[in-house]
């Protein structure tokens, strides 16, 4: 066991696949002698040369498109968005061509797309984005959203693996500030598969990425006041994992679905889809949502504090759904 | 069809603009280094007759309503990629749409298959998912999959293909028919940049036939040639007359021994034309009457044809007989094809991932 952070854990994750399968290769922007705007791949480079670890042109649908044809014939590309935001260039690949080409016609095409994504930094419009709704809504796609070093680790070495085109939204406000032991044997944490990061009998907060930290500031906090909250962490979007939630809802009769993407037509609002189908007579209270207004995401911490939802938008909407 | 006028090589400005005159020609004939045997010709003459023939007997289905949704035909252009792929080694990778279809059939792909995909019918790879123009078959024809019908959207995969060639040490080379409409989107900027700067084998081949869908070349681009566009990757371009199939083959040849030489990407731009709409929904009523006569008396089958019976290459009469063994294999692919099943709905969820 050694203590990481969520950073060391993608390091780790990406470090280790590599030397376990000479078909990983990575491609993105600065990643090489820079070591990646993060320093996700630092001493990369020097480890592994650049055959296999690419610093690319600024062209992200030029590399991605790249990526897809090296991963069809047998390589197992790893992308590095320098931010999750301009995955929107490489849209048009990612969607039209990654995501269909297995179901038009039977050719995997195993490519690890990371976003590092997500506000709270003062990053502004462009470089604070939670874009994995435009994703989720895509067949074909498979979309995760790690929220420890652990899972971090795990789900990215369950990525690499996979046969299929992968988002890994990395959220990167998480990076230096969350930390834990990881195991020292090789892991993996299994794509499609939810997780109960804290039990509770009285409400369940469904939520995945930097929001189930908050979740669980507020979890805290609710506990001190007598009320138990169960937090499902999602970790993977696509393929959802239904039956871990609707458990929990059907056994606290109350959810709340809490995500930092924009609130309309954001991941939370299928989640909250679901339970209303799925377990409407086992709830005691409507579903509620807490997430990001709808305007884009403004650089002034003044601006920024008042639109992403935070540990205090969480407790007062909890306290409703609990009093209701 | 419109019949020649008596100055129909006088061309109005929209024609003139993509065929330089030095490139046309009304006869054609093989170079000294071309090395083909007549009986490789006579393939080259049938995968053209049999493409013609296909693509005829396909427009009729579609328009009695035995083909749903819409079909394209690259009626004109079929001795480019005859001629390319013809080139290729096995391990070789293509990509193409429907205007190339003629590289399918010389691949070795079946004309009952093609139907088949057109009919929507249950066969591998597709099972009647995709539309008959979007033909992939990696393990069976190294027909590579590709993205959608923006045609510069394989470029950049292309470039990840011959990536992977390079980072292998293998002598393959892969090669992106396109068209000149296609030059435009940014995937091909951004694919030609990336193996451009790791000297990717990777051969573009760009099918300049004037209009992308209705819009003139004029309004594409700047620039008068896609060719001129090369500089900016610093890769060697050249510009040939597509309807002649052995300048066809010339040009393709130094461009596949360049790419496979490791020296990196190479663009050959064919000038050519598609005597049919973008599709069969489309009457062309934008190609002006001179331009349409003008390629007519270039038709690559007939500038072939001709070559063969006028050297006494390969008799008239044989010619004839590969004319009618297509016609009736056609005939018999279309009942053949319509003989597969259909795609059970219950299959619809199915092979999402894999």
């Amino acid at each position: 066991m050694a203590v990481a952070t969520y950073l060391d854990a993608i390091s780790q994750a990406l470090r280790e696949e590599m030397r376990r399968d000479p078909n990983v290769i990575l491609l993105g922007e600065d990643i090489g002698a820079f070591g990646g705007a993060f320093k996700v791949t630092r001493g990369f480079l020097e480890e592994f040369g650049p055959e296999r670890v690419i610093d690319t042109p600024i062209s992200e649908s030029g590399f991605v498109g790249a990526a897809c044809g090296a991963a069809i014939e047998g390589f197992r590309p790893v992308v590095e968005f320098q931010f999750a935001d301009f995955i929107a260039c490489a849209f048009d690949q990612i969607v039209n061509f990654a995501a269909k080409a297995y179901y038009r016609w039977g050719t995997p095409v195993p490519v690890v797309f990371r976003g590092p994504s997500g506000g709270g930094f003062r990053g502004g419009p462009f470089h604070s984005q939670n874009p994995e709704a435009w994703f989720t809504h895509v067949p074909g796609l498979k979309v995760v959203a790690p929220s420890t070093p652990y899972e971090a680790k795990g789900l990215l070495k369950a990525a690499v693996r996979d046969n299929n085109p992968v988002v890994y939204f990395e959220h990167k406000h998480l990076y230096r500030r969350i930390r834990e032991d990881l195991p020292d044997d090789d892991f993996v944490v299994e794509i499609g598969k939810a997780n109960v990061k804290r039990a509770g009998a009285d409400l369940t907060i469904v939520t995945y990425g930097a929001m189930v930290h908050e979740s669980l500031e507020v979890a805290e906090r609710l506990a001190r006041d007598g009320a138990e909250v169960e937090v499902v962490d999602l970790r993977t979007l696509c393929p959802l994992d239904t039956e871990t939630f609707l458990a929990s809802v059907r056994k606290t009769s109350r959810a709340l679905v809490v995500y930092e993407a924009h609130l309309t037509g954001g991941f939370g609002g299928e989640i909250a889809a679901i339970i209303a189908d799925q377990a409407f007579d086992a709830l005691d209270a409507p579903v509620r949502r807490v997430a990001a207004l709808d305007v884009p995401i403004p650089f002034s911490p003044t601006l920024e504090d008042a639109m992403l939802p935070s540990a205090a938008s969480i407790h007062r909407a909890a306290i409703d759904v609990l009093e209701y | 069809m419109v019949p020649p006028s008596p100055d129909a090589d006088r061309l109005s400005t929209t024609a003139a603009a993509f065929l330089d005159p030095a490139l046309d020609r009304t006869a054609i004939a093989p170079d000294v280094d071309e090395d083909a045997t007549p009986a490789e010709m006579r393939s080259w003459y049938r995968t053209m007759r049999l493409t013609r023939t296909f693509e005829q007997k396909l427009a009729s289905l579609y328009r009695q309503g035995q083909i749903v949704g819409a079909v394209y035909l690259g009626t004109g252009q079929e001795a480019i990629a005859t001629g390319v792929v013809g080139l290729l080694r096995r391990d070789d990778y293509f990509s193409t749409v429907a205007r190339n279809l003629s590289g399918w059939f010389h691949r070795g792909v079946e004309p009952k298959h093609v139907f088949a995909r057109w009919f929507g019918k249950d066969i591998p790879p597709s099972h009647g998912r995709e539309l008959g123009l979007f033909l992939a078959d990696l393990p069976n024809f190294g027909i590579a999959p590709y993205h959608n019908g923006s045609m510069a959207s394989w470029i950049p995969s292309g470039a990840g293909f011959a990536l992977a060639f390079k980072l292998r040490r293998q002598p393959r080379v892969y090669v992106a028919f396109t068209g000149d409409g296609a030059t435009s989107p940014g995937d091909f900027y951004e694919g030609l940049n990336f193996a451009a700067i790791h000297r990717l084998p990777l051969v573009v081949v760009v099918e300049s036939n004037g209009f992308a869908y209705s819009t003139p070349a004029t309004s594409q681009m700047p620039v008068r040639n896609v060719a001129d566009r090369a500089p900016a990757f610093d890769i060697p371009a050249e510009i040939a007359f597509g309807n002649d199939i052995f300048e066809v083959r010339r040009a393709a040849r130094r461009a596949l021994q360049h790419a496979r030489e490791g020296k990196g990407p190479y663009m050959v731009e064919f000038k050519t034309f598609r005597r049919r709409g973008h599709g069969e929904h489309d009457d062309q009523g934008y190609v002006p009457a001179d331009l349409r006569a003008f390629w007519e008396r270039r038709d690559p089958i007939t500038l072939f044809h001709d070559y063969l019976t006028g050297a006494g290459v390969v008799p008239a009469e044989a010619l004839d007989d590969i004319d009618r063994a297509c016609h009736n294999l056609v005939e018999q692919a279309v009942d053949e094809a319509r003989a597969f099943p259909d795609p059970s709905p219950d299959s619809v969820t199915q092979r999402l991932f894999a």
